[in-house]
């Protein structure tokens, strides 16, 4: 279970920072500020979406706040959702108003300038928020965390087999249509028709295992199966040259893996099994989709809504203006452009992503202090974003994945060494992703990915249809 | 002469303890006006205060009667008057094309909320956008680099670049500085033809060069700058003739 809890743990780690990063990459990426400072929105966000749905008498909180908004909501359906998504657009606008008041004075500096004083300016507010325990509690942080619907939890479906065709089903066809909509051709494959021979063997397989339990879901599982066998003929098809063998590969590799893994779940493999479902099928008939999963899928659920507003904001002229800026600010400003507000929106907007990251950091925590907003955040940030490539909202996705599996994924050396090491080993760790961000500085400066391709909608010469 | 675009009255400029402009004072009509000056006459400084670039510690600037001195330059670039750079500006890792779709002005798509909702004027815009990019870059003779980065042209394809896309902003009155500063002379010839055709169809143009023979060729009106003031103002004839002139150039050509 260990290992499902920790991929479960560790996916919800990469989205919120992905979301963070996406904010970061609209900055520094697109824009060209180097905001140093970008953890103060984080910061922001977490504790605005904590002290608004925070009960009024909450025990050992002696900061500002306790609005108890979700006692306000106590009355409507999924209330005390919609009173967390409340709290986090109250968390999202509070950080964009905030990175207005710090960038209009900080805004007309340039480059390094820029960095510093961002820098200075999230560190003093840190600090305030660290030593003041009037404003957010100080150190001793914020217990009672209101998690969304965290009494419905866990969800099961009844049975293990149906929990199993059900939420892997799930899992898989997000898993598959990440993959469609963040795959291109990889060294000459199509990874998109690979993602969807997948989700279409699982549709089969999961059809057809439906399909198995009798009774009306006998119909039902076989309309399922034969909609991802029209998928998968389609998909197929639709691949070229190397794409289609290597597209039938995944989707049999698929079938088989989804087909073998529940036989051994009960086994010491099961471990293993669990893993790759991402929810608990051992648990049995209580087993089903847990709390920190429902988390992680509405973690994965904002990154996606986020990604496509960060894809529609830098695909357009708007977009373009903001890389003019990055590249040389004098030609927008001799141009027309008013770079200075395009500047101010851009840290704005920026900051509102990393506020949104805050409260959902918050809700998988369930305790936040000082601690753990500290300007390291933000260099795991830059970091992930010049891993993955800058200006790429992709490459974000991807940087803060390699970021993150090897920051976390590391962890586990430490079973193999005496506990005595466990400091060294933390140290080698972060020396290890330093070592990584100097090969890839070295060997491919632009990034993973490389700077993105863009498109405003409109086919650039008639003659060659955009996308 | 129809009235002066532009005005430029007791123009002062300091850096520290050196004086770059002093009181620069001269009128700039509609047609193509030579700026020249031997090297430190406040020509390019004269330029940035006239943009907005930098804040004149003296004087006025006035377009088409308009009072613009201290502007933001996007402010004056909506006025319509655009510069172009010395050394050129080309964004290097956009394309020639997006380079150039940058420059016209007052496109709905390049406001936060429109590029989300994107209505039929954000369609329209851009398209015609696109087109006068297209446009720009086949008068100019750059359309089989529009894919490429602009940091990967010639000097010259740079400096027709800043040209174009200057001009894609329409403006009234171009400021050019030194737009045949290390051309061959074949693309010399090509930017001076752009330059008068230019003219012909109702651009006015004000700018720095060193070669006289140029501004004897092409320009109506000769403003002599020396020493950040206005040395004298005439038809290229008599500022050839000019001993004051003269004597500045061979004082302050000696390098």
């Amino acid at each position: 279970m260990a290992l499902a809890d920790f991929l479960v743990s560790l996916l919800t780690v990469v989205s919120v920072y992905t979301l963070f990063g996406l904010g970061l990459n609209i900055k520094y990426g697109f824009t060209g500020l180097v905001d140093f400072g970008h953890v103060l929105y984080f910061l922001t966000g977490a504790y605005v979406t904590v002290v608004v749905t925070l009960p009024a008498a909450a025990t050992g909180y002696e900061g500002i706040g306790g609005f108890a908004l979700p006692q306000l909501f106590a009355g409507v359906p999924l209330g005390g959702l919609f009173a967390w998504l409340a709290a986090i657009a109250v968390a999202m606008v509070a950080a964009a108003v905030l990175s207005l008041l710090v960038g209009v004075p900080t805004l007309r500096l340039r480059e390094d300038y820029l960095a510093i004083t961002a820098l200075g300016v999230a560190t003093i507010l840190h600090t305030v928020v660290n030593d003041e325990r009037w404003l957010f509690n100080g150190p001793f942080g914020v217990r009672d965390v209101h998690q969304p619907l965290t009494g419905a939890f866990p969800v099961s479906l009844g049975s293990f087999l149906v929990n199993l065709a059900v939420f892997g089903l799930i899992s898989v066809v997000v898993l598959a249509y990440v993959g469609y909509r963040v795959g291109g051709y990889v060294y000459g494959v199509d990874v998109r028709a690979a993602a969807l021979a997948t989700a279409a063997a699982a549709l089969v397989v999961a059809g057809l295992g439906v399909a198995t339990l009798g009774g009306t879901l006998v119909l039902a599982g076989v309309v399922v199966a034969a909609v991802g066998v029209a998928l998968l003929a389609r998909s197929i098809r639709r691949a070229d040259g190397y794409g289609q063998p290597v597209a039938l590969f995944t989707a049999l590799v698929f079938a088989a893996w989804y087909f073998g893994t529940p036989l051994v779940t009960t086994g010491p493999s099961g471990t293993l099994a669990s893993a790759v479902w991402l929810f608990d099928p051992t648990a049995g008939s209580s087993g089903g989709i847990t709390y920190g999963r429902f988390v992680l899928l509405v973690s994965a659920a904002f990154v996606g809504v986020a990604y496509w507003w960060c894809e529609r904001t830098v695909n357009s002229p708007y977009g373009r203006v903001l890389r003019s800026i990055r590249e040389d600010e004098d030609v927008p400003e001799a141009l027309g452009k008013e770079t200075f507000r395009y500047k101010v929106q851009s840290m704005m907007f920026g900051s509102a992503l990393a506020a949104a990251a805050g409260g959902l950091w918050a809700t998988h925590i369930a305790f936040i202090d000082p601690s753990q907003f500290t300007a390291n955040i933000t260099f795991f940030a830059f970091t992930a974003v010049i891993i993955g490539g800058a200006a790429n909202n992709k490459g974000v996705v991807v940087g803060t994945f390699v970021f993150w599996t090897l920051h976390t994924g590391t962890r586990f050396l430490n079973d193999f060494f005496p506990t005595e090491y466990a400091t060294q080993l933390a140290a080698l760790r972060v020396m290890l992703i330093g070592v990584l961000l100097m090969v890839i500085l070295y060997y491919r400066s632009e990034g993973l990915l490389g700077e993105q391709h863009y498109d405003t909608g409109v086919a650039a010469d008639g003659g060659e249809a955009s996308e | 002469m129809s009235d002066p675009l532009l005005e430029v009255e007791g123009l002062e400029k300091f850096f520290g303890g050196i004086t770059a402009l002093d009181g620069a004072t001269f009128d700039v009509d509609p047609g193509i006006t030579g700026l020249i000056g031997p090297n430190g006459a406040g020509k390019s400084t004269a330029f940035d205060c006239i943009t907005g670039f930098l804040d004149p510690d003296g004087g006025s600037v006035r377009f088409r009667g308009e009072d613009i001195t201290g502007n933001r330059p996007s402010a004056i670039a909506n006025e319509g008057v655009v510069r172009t750079f010395q050394i050129p500006h080309e964004l290097p890792e956009m394309t020639v094309r997006e380079n150039l779709a940058l420059a016209p002005r007052e496109q709905s798509g390049e406001a936060l909320v429109a590029s989300w909702t994107r209505s039929d004027d954000y369609y329209a815009d851009e398209r015609r956008a696109q087109e006068r990019a297209v446009e720009a870059a086949e008068r100019f003779e750059i359309d089989h680099v529009l894919d490429t980065p602009a940091g990967e042209l010639s000097g010259g394809q740079r400096k027709l670049l800043e040209l174009a896309r200057a001009l894609l902003t329409e403006p009234d009155l171009v400021l050019l500085d030194e737009p045949l500063a290390g051309v061959n002379p074949t693309l010399e010839e090509k930017i001076l033809d752009h330059i008068q055709a230019l003219a012909a169809e109702g651009y006015s143009f004000l700018f720095i060069e060193h070669d006289i023979d140029v501004i004897m060729e092409h320009c109506q009106e000769v403003i002599v700058m020396h020493q950040g003031s206005v040395l004298t103002r005439g038809d290229p004839e008599a500022v050839r003739t000019d001993d004051r002139v003269v004597e500045a150039y061979l004082g302050g050509e000696a390098e």
